[in-house]
């Protein structure tokens, strides 16, 4: 108890404090209290988790079965009581009783509905109702039952994976037993053993396991995607205390509460402690299994339920896709309020009529006025005003948002279903997880790719290195050209090796140089991968591929990591078994960018070994250090042939240093672990930049560091990157390169991918700095290089430049306002823009600045966490489902295996749905309007009475069943080119970007069109009806026909791509015409009910009547006329180009992945390479908070290092090797 | 990375599925849409001629006889004070009119499609559902009773009925013959069988018991035809006629056709008189009154809109089909060669 309050008394001085200071304060705590062992040190922890910790109220006792079952939550309908959740998952919405009235409250939240609702109230008020109440509730009650029965379906889907869920089995101690219970059955406070390779069911808190001080290994793919394993290990009072008796009976007296934070989703932290026997345990994240994670590499792993189903932390995180609006929807949206108020305009305006024609004509008829209620005109014409909103309300498309909807989920399952998005190597298939954005992927003007893992594979390969200043191998040479070593007597060699060093490998088997033997030592033992032994060998587990290829390299060269327990690593170095004793552990962060281990030997030494950024390592050694010019010349070398690269380096470490140093961290972990502080990191960082550096001068004692060489990593391109970004610049998308890397590895990257092409000529630096705070940067630049170009023309400068701009240079422009939209407008002249050295934030900031100064949709694509911000921020997000973690994908609308399914993603999918829907939307409303906006015409003509035109059932029956599937079709299946000729004339993409089909102006003469239509369907019609003997009700059924015909007619001419269905279900529904209007005009029905069916028998008359056919074919044929002579025009005028496409798209399949063969051009080897890349120098501790990109260089700490090297004394231990030495193992060969 | 991938992700690879369904994709091109333009355009003309053609085939004889003006020979009725006002129409035939001659009354400036209008009646009570003889619907108001007594037929549209009585007498050596008309038939079949009934009960009269006639009507409803009991009550075809609304405001309706003995082959040449009773009032809202003797065709009554208007269209086509034809020459040709 009295460390509690201690830790408030910390809490509030810490509260009340700097960061700056916070280091020494954490180092005096952490000497005044007892040091708890067997905890490492703390992860993540907010800062509000150090300001009291009352916070911790969720209180739960081991071994209480009975309390938590009472206490379990329950609702019933609102009404929820009860305190923890169970463990089952109820991810569905509705129960049989509930379903209908949920359903229904659901969908009466979207306006157009509660709109449709009030028509039907409204038209059943006698006064104001000009057409029956079933002409809107029929629809409306068609367009909730779609609705209702796609959510019921994925309703029903969601149970099925619930109690799928739900009936995993786990085991439960219950009453000194363990007994095989089902995931629901579960409950908090309830002790649970977890199997190896077995699914955790709850949030545990670790009590002990079968390994060695309780450690136990989880995997979190389910969670973050990340595959290395990570380790978690129990407190050791409990792992003392439960693991010397037999288990079961100890853990059923095990009667420890544990108090922790209320359920919340925060994954990476956790806080609270464990009351046991009078004593207060602090507990933080290392304790927790995480519910959906998996036990490996231990055989039982004994644990106390604290939270469960609802309250565990990865349900509480999953959040919600966010809702995004596209383009298209916004301005569908616009259309249809317009539509709204144009209907209450209208309305009004005829009300006015009314009343006009009420107190002027209708005023001398008595057969008229007597109808006018007491005479009032004013009065009536209120009234009209309702009946005319009823009459016009057919005009607003009710059906099309449900319509709407079918199309983008079937669009977006096209997507799923494509078998040529799915990428073989790993059998994963696209996913449209967004799905109502296809639309928009056909609109993509910028494009904003990360770079690793992106465009290039992430999948690493070893193909260089450098040891003492020579190289080993030859990146030039192909990887599928390299020959394979001899590794035969390795038995561990797993001959994933792409590299060719004969005498590398000799000089290793016969150990002659000390050099290589602790380069390949460091490589095996500086790193944070978990091996898995299996029967055909070790497989690595890594958090980052660059480790697993570098521990994969060792192994292949004899330097075998064979594996792993918490104090001890094994090496088989050439068969030879050696254990050495990890003493520290300096984890790789974003900032220090290498990490490192100290370990005692088997001989007793101390030695430290680090790797890390060459230019983090190259500044730590002490000048004049051997072989420091050939290697660096090495990196240079490596980096032009696009390679990653990092260096490691050794020294000894004296005893005397240890015990000093190891005193002070072991207090600071210790504080770090009590107080889980995020500024313990600062902390931590210094120590070790103290064991670097400032220690070695202060003590005198110890070595400098000494470089052992250098590792080049190939990180190929993807497979059709180059053909993919070509094929995309020719669409017209604007194609910006995100990197963490430096400039160089970038823009090499760019001219191999064909993002530059080979004489684009890259604007950077002073010169770019130049042309954006010049008054018009477009005259300018032009002018600047006039001089070297003869080229005049202003556009031909540009179209040849590329744009590189480096994060310091962007923080810059961020500062000076203005500066954005001339980046932006220089940019949108430009070939392409490389911005390097940016980080996660940074990127984001690009894709807000495209946003805000350019009307073009932006497309972000990655494959790491550091690419969520861009991601979530672009119009469209994809994800890369890589090497690196899920949360890209998690993040994205869509994801993809492979950048180049980009292609076809965007220039086959997007670009059919945008065309496909631009013009469902264009003839949906238009079909809608056409039809209802004769009412207004005929409003002229009947006193403005608001007399309907049709029948009710007509106007019942129209958008539902008469005009709805071919339309529908077309939004499905429509193609005006082939996906194979989409591919082979990008072009064509080009009018997406430029809104060219669905734009106010396509808006407008669709509008116009459709005022013509509704024109001539009266009056063609009235010029016939006009004094003869027909009566309205011929009239009506007229009208009717004239309107199918026009709109199947321009059904006929909007289709290009006729299958059986879009025949077949043209046909059925201009027949379903003519036999449901004669089956609504039976007799039978209309004795049945006279009201409803009074229109009996015309459609008898009518459909036999010359005259009405001749009259309907007229007025259809006429109204469709405008769209055929769009049509005609359109063929006369873009045919030969259609033409072209057409004929050239032979049946044969485009092959989509590239063949093309690689050709070396040059010095340009065409892989591609990021020494500083996100993941390239990333050995993480397993956490993801240390992913992400290397932030800005450091320089200050830099500095400062390189003159405390330059004072620090020589080795001691290490023997120093001649300094005029270049290549001291060749020598002794 | 494991060698062996699973293909359970892998989609169904059909027709459907990959977007690849066997279709027919029309290959248009000028040389195509421009000649089926024309050809359009031409069957358009063609059907216009044989409208036209039709059309100005069919012979009308049209008279108003509103009486606004003074010269008009209903002139003296047209003052609606005069009661039981007859007038007579004269005109001459100079050629035989030939039949079946239809015998049509015209009304302007009538609006029978005044919603309001249109509704006021009981569709219930028509079909002769006694219920509705005591309990009118509220949609007749307020034309609904007179006093407590119920109206049959009730609302607003049947009270309006068109009353004004034709008769036509040839002239033959002085004296007039009187030409027969032929009432019967002139209603649609389904309006006669099916839409109206008269009520259960005979005689008429007491089947309409309890009920009163509209107030515009001289006589109740079961004796608007005494003579003919088929004809009378709901499904007297005058009554028929005038519940079939029109479609606008200017609008004629078949009052009766002239088929029997010698007049069956149509009107001969000669001196005919019209006697009108003149008793629908139309003055007050400037309604206009005419009669229409005409013949028909296939296409119906005379109508030289629909030619005309095909026509319209049908050479609107061949012109645009002749522009497209310029542009197309103009723009495209010098490409492909």
């Amino acid at each position: 108890m009295d460390k509690l309050q201690h830790r408030k008394q910390v809490s509030k001085l810490i509260y009340d404090r700097t960061p700056m200071d916070l280091a020494e304060l954490a180092v005096a705590e952490a000497v005044r209290m007892k040091p708890l062992p067997g905890n490492r040190t703390a992860t993540c922890v907010t800062a509000e988790g150090w300001a009291d910790a009352s916070k911790l109220t969720w209180e739960v006792r081991a071994n209480s079965r009975q309390h938590y079952r009472r206490c379990r939550k329950r609702s019933f309908l609102c009404f929820r009581w009860g305190r923890c959740a169970d463990n089952a998952v109820r991810s569905y919405k509705y129960s049989p009783l509930t379903f209908l009235p949920l359903t229904l409250f659901e969908q009466f939240h979207r306006v157009a509905n509660i709109y449709f609702l009030l028509m039907v109230v409204m038209q059943s008020v006698p006064a104001i109702s000009s057409l029956r109440w079933y002409t809107t509730a029929i629809p409306l009650i068609l367009v909730l039952m779609v609705r209702g029965l796609k959510d019921l379906a994925s309703d029903l889907a969601r149970r099925k994976s619930d109690s799928q869920i739900n009936s995993q089995s786990c085991d439960v101690l219950d009453s000194q037993r363990f007994c095989t219970v089902m995931w629901k059955d579960l409950c908090v406070g309830d002790v649970v053993r977890v199997h190896k390779n077995q699914i955790i069911p709850a949030d545990l808190l670790l009590l002990c396991s079968s390994e060695h001080y309780s450690l136990c290994y989880v995997e979190t793919a389910d969670i973050d995607g990340e595959t290395n394993l990570k380790y978690r290990q129990a407190l050791s009072i409990t792992h003392n205390e439960l693991t010397s008796e037999p288990s079961e009976k100890g853990l059923a007296d095990f009667d420890g509460v544990a108090f922790c934070e209320e359920p919340n989703h925060r994954l990476y932290t956790f806080r609270g402690y464990l009351r046991w026997r009078g004593e207060d345990h602090v507990l933080n994240n290392e304790h927790i299994l995480l519910r959906g994670t998996v036990l490996r590499n231990t055989e039982f792993a004994y644990g106390l339920a604290v939270y469960a189903g609802a309250d565990s932390k990865i349900l509480r995180n999953c959040g919600k896709l966010r809702v995004k609006l596209t383009h298209v929807d916004r301005l569908l949206n616009k259309v249809v309020i317009g539509i709204f108020v144009f209907v209450l305009l209208l309305s009004f305006f005829m009300a006015i009529g009314h009343g006009v024609f009420e107190s002027q004509v209708a005023r001398d008829a008595p057969a008229l006025s007597a109808l006018t209620p007491n005479g009032d005109f004013i009065y009536s014409a209120f009234l009209t005003f309702w009946s005319y909103v009823i009459v016009l309300s057919p005009l607003i498309p009710m059906a099309l948002y449900i319509t709407f909807d079918v199309v983008h989920v079937v669009h977006s399952l096209f997507i799923n279903w494509d078998v040529e998005m799915r990428w073989e190597k790993n059998d994963s298939p696209a996913r449209a997880r967004n799905t109502s954005l296809n639309e928009q992927l056909g609109q993509v003007g910028h494009l904003l790719s990360d770079k690793t893992g992106t465009l290039t594979q992430n999948h690493l390969l070893f193909r260089q290195c450098c040891i003492a200043g020579r190289i080993y191998g030859d990146a030039s040479i192909s990887v599928e050209e390299t020959q394979q070593m001899d590794l035969s007597w390795n038995p561990f060699a797993s001959g994933q090796l792409f590299m060719s060093a004969p005498e590398l490998v000799q000089q290793l088997k016969a150990r002659r140089c000390p050099f290589s033997k602790e380069f390949f030592t460091a490589l095996a033992l500086c790193h944070t991968v978990m091996p898995e032994r299996s029967k055909e060998g070790i497989a690595y587990k890594a958090s980052s591929p660059d480790e697993e290829a570098l521990v994969g390299a060792a192994r292949d060269l004899g330097w075998v990591f064979h594996s792993r327990t918490r104090d001890n690593l094994t090496v088989l170095e050439l068969g030879v078994t050696r254990e050495y004793r990890v003493l520290a552990h300096l984890e790789f962060t974003s900032q220090r960018r290498r990490m490192s281990v100290l370990v005692r030997e088997p001989g007793g030494g101390l030695k430290l070994y680090c790797k890390g950024a060459d230019m983090v390592i190259l500044e730590r050694l002490l000048s004049g250090c051997p072989c420091l010019e050939d290697t660096e010349r090495a990196l240079e070398s490596f980096a032009q042939a696009c390679l990653r690269t990092l260096c490691v380096a050794v020294r000894g470490v004296p005893e005397e240093l240890w015990e000093g140093w190891s005193k002070i961290l072991t207090q600071a972990e210790t504080m770090a672990t009590s107080e889980r502080d995020s500024t313990l990191e600062t902390l931590y960082e210094d120590m070790e930049c103290d064991l670097l550096t400032v220690l070695n001068t202060k003590a005198m004692l110890c070595t400098h560091m000494q470089l052992l060489g250098a590792t080049a990593i190939e990180d190929r391109l993807q497979e059709g990157v180059p053909e993919t970004i070509e094929m995309l610049r020719k669409a017209g998308l604007k194609i910006w390169v995100l990197t963490g890397d430096k400039t160089e590895t970038a823009v090499n990257i760019g001219y191999f991918s064909k993002l530059l092409d080979p004489d684009t000529s890259l604007l950077e630096g002073q010169e770019l700095r130049e042309i954006l705070h010049s008054a018009d940067p477009g005259y300018s630049v032009s002018k600047a290089r006039q001089a070297d170009a003869w080229c005049v023309n202003k556009e031909m400068v540009w179209a040849k430049t590329a744009l590189v701009i480096s994060g310091p240079e962007l923080a810059e422009f961020d500062k000076e306002p203005g500066i954005g939209a001339k980046l932006m407008g220089l940019a949108a002249q430009c070939q392409s823009v490389l911005c390097c050295r940016v980080t996660p934030g940074q990127k984001a900031d690009i894709v807000q600045l495209i946003r805000k100064h350019s009307s073009s949709i932006t497309l972000a694509i990655g494959d790491g966490a550091n690419d969520v911000n861009m991601i979530k921020t672009a119009h469209i997000g994809v994800g890369i489902a890589g090497v690196e973690g899920g949360q890209a994908v998690q993040n994205a609308d869509f994801s993809l295996a492979q950048f180049r399914f980009l292609q076809r993603l965007l220039l086959v999918h997007g670009r059919w749905s945008y065309r496909r829907i631009s013009f469902f939307l264009l003839y949906f409303i238009h079909k809608t309007c056409n039809f209802a906006l004769v009412n207004i015409w005929f409003s002229f003509f009947n006193g403005f009475s608001a007399q309907s035109m049709y029948e009710n059932w007509f106007i019942a029956m129209y958008t539902a069943m008469y005009t709805s599937f071919p339309i529908q079709l077309f939004a499905l299946f429509e193609q005006d080119v082939s996906a194979e000729g989409s591919l082979r004339c990008p072009e064509l993409y080009k009018v997406g970007p430029r809104h060219q089909l669905f734009n106010p102006l396509t808006i407008a003469a669709m509008l116009a069109q459709t005022l013509f239509t509704s024109l001539v369907f009266f009056f063609i019609p009235y010029g016939v009806f006009h004094d003869s003997p027909l009566d309205y009700q011929t009239m009506a059924v007229t009208v009717s026909m004239a309107a199918i015909f026009c709109v199947d007619a321009e059904i006929v001419l909007l289709t290009r791509y006729w299958t059986l269905f879009n025949a077949i279900f043209l046909c059925i529904s201009f027949s379903f015409f003519f036999s449901v209007t004669r089956l609504t005009q039976q007799p039978r029905l209309f004795l049945l009910a006279p009201d409803d069916y009074f229109f009996v028998g015309v459609s008898e008359k009518a459909f036999a009547d010359p005259l009405v056919w001749l009259t309907a074919l007229l007025a259809g044929w006429t109204a469709a006329l405008p769209a055929l002579i769009a049509f005609t025009v359109n063929i006369i005028i873009s045919g030969p180009d259609k033409h072209r496409v057409h004929t050239i798209s032979t049946p044969q399949l485009t092959e989509f992945r590239s063949k093309v063969k690689r050709i070396d051009s040059g010095r340009r080897s065409p892989r591609a390479t990021s020494r500083t890349a996100g993941k390239g120098d990333v050995i993480t501790s397993g956490t993801a908070r240390h992913r992400g990109e290397p932030l800005l260089e450091d320089k200050l700490t830099a500095d400062n290092g390189a003159i405390d090297l330059k004072m620090m004394p020589r080795d001691r231990r290490l023997p120093p090797l001649p300094p005029r030495e270049p290549k001291p193992c060749e020598a002794r060969v | 990375m494991s060698k062996e991938v699973g293909t359970e992700n892998r989609p169904d690879n059909t027709a459907f599925t990959q977007q690849r369904l066997p279709a027919w994709q029309p290959m248009l091109s000028a040389g195509i849409v421009i000649p089926g333009f024309v050809l359009i355009g031409l069957a358009f003309i063609g059907i216009g001629v044989a409208l036209f053609v039709t059309s100005r085939n069919i012979q009308v004889l049209e008279r108003d006889y509103t009486g606004v003006e003074r010269d008009s020979f209903c002139y003296g009725c047209s003052d609606l004070k005069v009661k039981n006002c007859k007038c007579n129409l004269n005109f001459t035939l100079d050629k035989l009119f030939e039949g079946p001659v239809f015998f049509y009354y015209g009304l302007s400036n009538y609006f029978q499609n005044y919603r309001q209008y249109g509704n006021s009646k009981d569709a219930n009570q028509l079909s002769g559902d006694k219920e509705y003889f005591t309990e009118p619907d509220e949609s007749c108001a307020p034309y609904e009773r007179v006093g407590d007594v119920p109206i049959a037929p009730c609302g607003a549209l049947p009270n309006s009925m068109f009353n004004d009585t034709f008769k036509l007498y040839q002239m033959v050596n002085g004296t007039r013959v009187e030409v027969p008309f032929d009432g019967k038939g002139i209603s649609w079949w389904t309006d006669y069988n099916i839409k109206y009934r008269n009520p259960p009960g005979t005689p008429l009269s007491k089947a309409f018991e309890g009920t009163t006639n509209p107030p515009f009507w001289p006589r109740p409803a079961y004796e608007l035809d005494t003579t003919d009991p088929s004809n009378n009550g709901f499904i007297n075809q005058d009554f028929l006629v005038w519940m079939r609304r029109a479609a606008l405001p200017d609008f004629r309706k078949l009052y009766r056709r002239i088929t029997e003995g010698e007049y069956a082959k149509g009107l001969p040449a000669g001196k005919y008189t019209l006697v009108i009773g003149y008793n629908y009032p139309v003055r007050a809202f400037n309604g206009k009154k005419k009669v229409v003797f005409s013949n028909v065709s296939w296409m119906g009554g005379k109508n030289k809109f629909l030619g005309i208007a095909y026509l319209v269209i049908g050479s609107m086509c061949v012109v645009m089909s002749i522009v497209m034809l310029i542009v197309y020459a103009k723009f495209k040709f010098p490409d492909e060669e």
